[in-house]
């Protein structure tokens, strides 16, 4: 009966076996231990990622291996995106710790929900199926909802919370009915199979094109492109500082994949079509994130339109892969590479963002105005010097590493003939420059408002320290971060 | 005889009244998530009936995997709903007013 | 007509309907009645369409537990209804103009000829056909991932549910067994040695107290 069944090779998957595993490691010593050894937690929860990280690296061949009947693929690209996946969620972890304990959230729920959501991560970045990239995002959405309102007590904190659930599970519900009809028309909810059916052309374009508007909503909607934005800025502000810099980081590398996976491996037979809406929302989304966040006095709400604006950049260099519907596959790796590149570069440098803003953080105070960054060169000039790498990359200033991942992206959207859009984008990441140096002229050229030290511990200042001078060690040598994502995507594709 | 565009034009409708209900209850938590359940249950009747005429069974899994992803997001919702109320003790979006920018 | 179609549009008109009064019913309490209304229907459609497992696991999780669930949280909630639907109507025109066309466009689109019968004949499986042992025959196949994926997800929604809405609150008084097991005699019982007084004291304050 079941003859035609293949026991699935569970190799490919370890990490994230080990993973969830060592979840459960964590859940029992919690509770018998969390009232007694706060830090316990947090420690195994660190322990669990480094554990995945050597567990992937060891795995690594270079080869793609599908299991679990064609629904897990794990290839070099997964491998890439994974390992930077468990830095970002450790770099969270160290930086939210002493914010996390100073308001009593340090709880074993918090470290549980952070592992979970990695493990969802995982999963979207393994996703080879509709099932799996859907479960995937769904573990990763629903850990996030928790996370947001995790300060109970805090009103601002639940607000966010409860328009981040009702507009994601809104996403969700277009992203379920784009799919529902792609499967309709390709009679496959596997990546592959969907690519099959598309290429020998026995679906029905006008369902095929119904089915993927539905989809690309849902997907700008995760990703938080123009116009599906509406929870970013809301949701950035109102959760925990510790909890923005997660939601700000990691998830974005499993946007990224499932964007891949579903545009680039999946429905490449409608690169024309999702070109187009693609376009439209990259160019709205570099346009008014810029815009909007001039008009802001809270960092973490001006980080959130810079989101916007980022994201942008990066659909903007996943959709120069096709020219005018004829695929070159240098042209499409180098695109689809810088698009890699321009996800590593943000995710490095919205951890440094928000890991400042954490750092003025202590008990009691939430540094999240400009105003808390006044003077601060009078208050730490190493901390001023930080930031300023770190807005100086995201404005695009050379030579950092924002610099060269907009460089690429730009480079590829040329190459796609898009030359009147990237002089649009440059053009609004110029005017974005302005609220990026005025963090940098609040830093030197103000008296501080705010004068206490700055009291955050060792561990956090040292790998802070080492994010900003990656930041500007990045940009000195770019091509070696930029090959490294070329070689992974022309051994994944 | 009953065919798929029978079905999938019901889903359409469905899907659309869980759309609009969204839009006309932005002030009542309660009912936009149960607007919300409408759309997965308009995604889940498109996937039984292209399951059905498809004669491939893994529409129907997709499905009950909806099913329970919707049961854990209901159930996290609601605490959410929960803990909001206490802290607002009210559900009104108008009240929700403390992010704009 | 034969008696599948007639059940199809019976359970859709229902459904529909139950639907739209969700959408639009003056007490949330009915809506969520008017919404297990619409999936008994969906179930029965499902039923049209030989999904019987998902069928019965809809009316008996989705209603039977998830749908209690939101009967609970509304009754426990204290919801105000007037305030909650200011806007409803001068928002409705705007909204059901849209949604028609929503529809409109939705069904030009699916009424194609494609998803006609010639390319999708209906299915008839034979009245033996178990439908609930093919999918659970796949299911611990081929979705044995998505299937323990879900039971993460499962998990996850056990542990925000409890972490966001457990509280102990200071002023609740509860007794720990543990505790009361637990207890020795030293804890409860002080013997106290004192010297025995003399009784009339006692007797005149009775006295004093009863004349004022």
């Amino acid at each position: 009966m079941l003859n035609n069944f293949v026991m699935p090779d569970l190799y490919p998957a370890a990490p994230e076996i080990f993973l969830l595993c060592m979840s459960f490691l964590v859940l029992f010593v919690d509770l018998i231990f969390g009232a007694t050894h706060r830090g316990l937690a947090a420690l195994l929860t660190v322990v669990t990622l480094l554990g995945c990280a050597a567990i992937t690296i060891v795995t690594a061949d270079g080869h793609t291996a599908l299991t679990f009947s064609n629904m897990f693929v794990d290839d070099l690209l997964a491998d890439f995106l994974k390992l930077v996946t468990y830095l970002a969620v450790i770099v969270v972890l160290v930086y939210s710790r002493q914010y996390l304990a100073d308001r009593g959230l340090d709880r074993g729920e918090f470290y549980l929900l952070v592992l979970y959501a990695t493990l969802g991560m995982m999963v979207m970045i393994s996703a080879a199926n509709f099932v799996t990239i859907y479960l995937g995002l769904e573990l990763l959405s629903l850990s996030l909802y928790a996370l947001v309102a995790i300060d109970r007590n805090a009103s601002r904190a639940t607000e966010a919370a409860m328009k981040y659930f009702v507009l994601g599970a809104m996403a969700s519900g277009l992203l379920l009915y784009g799919m529902s009809m792609i499967y309709g028309a390709t009679g496959s909810l596997e990546i592959g199979g969907v690519a099959q059916a598309m290429h020998h052309g026995q679906s029905d374009k006008t369902i095929l094109v119904f089915g993927l508007v539905f989809l690309v909503a849902g997907v700008a909607f995760k990703l938080g492109l123009v116009p599906f934005h509406m929870w970013i800025p809301d949701v950035y502000h109102g959760a925990p500082t510790a909890v923005t810099l997660l939601i700000g980081s990691a998830p974005k590398l499993a946007a990224f994949a499932m964007t891949l996976r579903l545009l680039v491996y999946g429905l490449f037979g409608l690169a024309d079509d999702w070109q187009k809406m693609l376009l439209l929302m990259a160019v709205l989304s570099i346009g008014l994130g810029n815009l909007a966040a001039i008009a802001q006095t809270n960092i973490k709400r001006m980080l959130a339109y810079s989101t916007i604006s980022h994201m942008g950049f990066m659909i903007l260099g996943l959709m120069s892969g096709v020219v005018g519907g004829v695929v070159d596959p240098f042209t499409a790796v180098n695109a689809y590479s810088s698009a890699l590149y321009y996800t590593v570069a943000y995710v490095l440098m919205s951890l440094g963002a928000f890991g400042m803003v954490l750092l003025l953080s202590r008990a009691g105070y939430e540094a999240e105005n400009l105003d808390d960054f006044r003077g601060l060169n009078q208050r730490s000039p190493w901390f001023a010097a930080v930031m300023l790498v770190i807005m100086f990359s995201m404005a695009g200033i050379p030579f950092f590493v924002g610099f060269f991942a907009k460089f690429a992206v730009l480079l590829a959207a040329i190459k796609a003939g898009y030359t009147v859009v990237a002089v649009v984008a440059v053009m609004f990441s110029l005017v974005g420059a302005f609220y990026y140096l005025r963090v940098v002229k609040l830093m030197y050229f103000d008296a501080p408002v705010d004068s206490a030290p700055i009291t955050a511990p060792m561990d956090m200042r040292i790998l802070l320290s080492i994010n900003g001078v990656a930041v500007a060690a990045f940009g000195l040598f770019p091509d070696a971060l930029m090959s490294l994502c070329t070689t992974t995507l022309l051994r994944s594709l | 005889m009953i065919s798929l565009p029978h079905y999938l034009i019901l889903g359409a409708i469905l899907f659309s009244i869980g759309v609009v209900g969204i839009f006309l209850n932005r002030k009542n938590l309660i009912v936009l998530m149960m607007a919300i359940e409408l759309m997965l249950l308009a995604v889940n009747l498109n996937f039984v009936a292209f399951s059905h005429y498809l004669n491939d069974l893994s529409g129907q899994l997709f499905v009950f995997f909806i099913l329970v992803v919707a049961a854990a997001e209901a159930g996290i919702g609601l605490a959410i709903l929960v803990v909001l109320f206490r802290n607002l003790s009210s559900i009104h979006v108008e009240d929700l007013d403390q992010l704009k920018g | 007509m034969e008696l599948k179609t007639i059940l199809f549009y019976l359970f859709a008109v229902i459904m529909v309907f139950a639907a739209l009064r969700v959408v639009t019913a003056r007490n949330p309490v009915h809506a969520v009645l008017f919404l297990v209304l619409a999936f008994f229907n969906a179930a029965g459609l499902w039923m049209l369409l030989q999904a019987e497992f998902l069928s019965i696991m809809l009316v008996m999780v989705y209603v039977g537990a998830v749908m209690v669930l939101f009967l609970f949280v509304v009754m426990m909630l204290d919801i105000n209804i007037e305030q909650m639907r200011k806007g409803f109507w001068t928002h409705l025109p705007l909204g059901a103009g849209v949604g028609l066309l929503m529809v409109a466009e939705m069904a030009v689109v699916l009424s194609g000829r494609y998803f006609g019968l010639q390319n999708f004949p209906p299915q008839n499986l034979p009245a033996n056909h178990s439908n609930t042992k093919e999918l659970a025959r796949v299911m611990f196949t081929d979705y044995v991932y998505p299937f323990e994926l879900a039971s993460v997800i499962l998990l996850v929604a056990v542990i925000a549910a409890v972490m966001l809405t457990q509280r102990t609150r200071k002023d609740t008084k509860g007794m720990h067994p543990n505790d009361q097991i637990a207890v020795k005699r030293n804890d409860r019982l002080r013997i106290v040695r004192m010297v025995s007084e003399p009784p009339e004291v006692q007797a005149v304050d009775a006295k004093a107290e009863e004349k004022s």
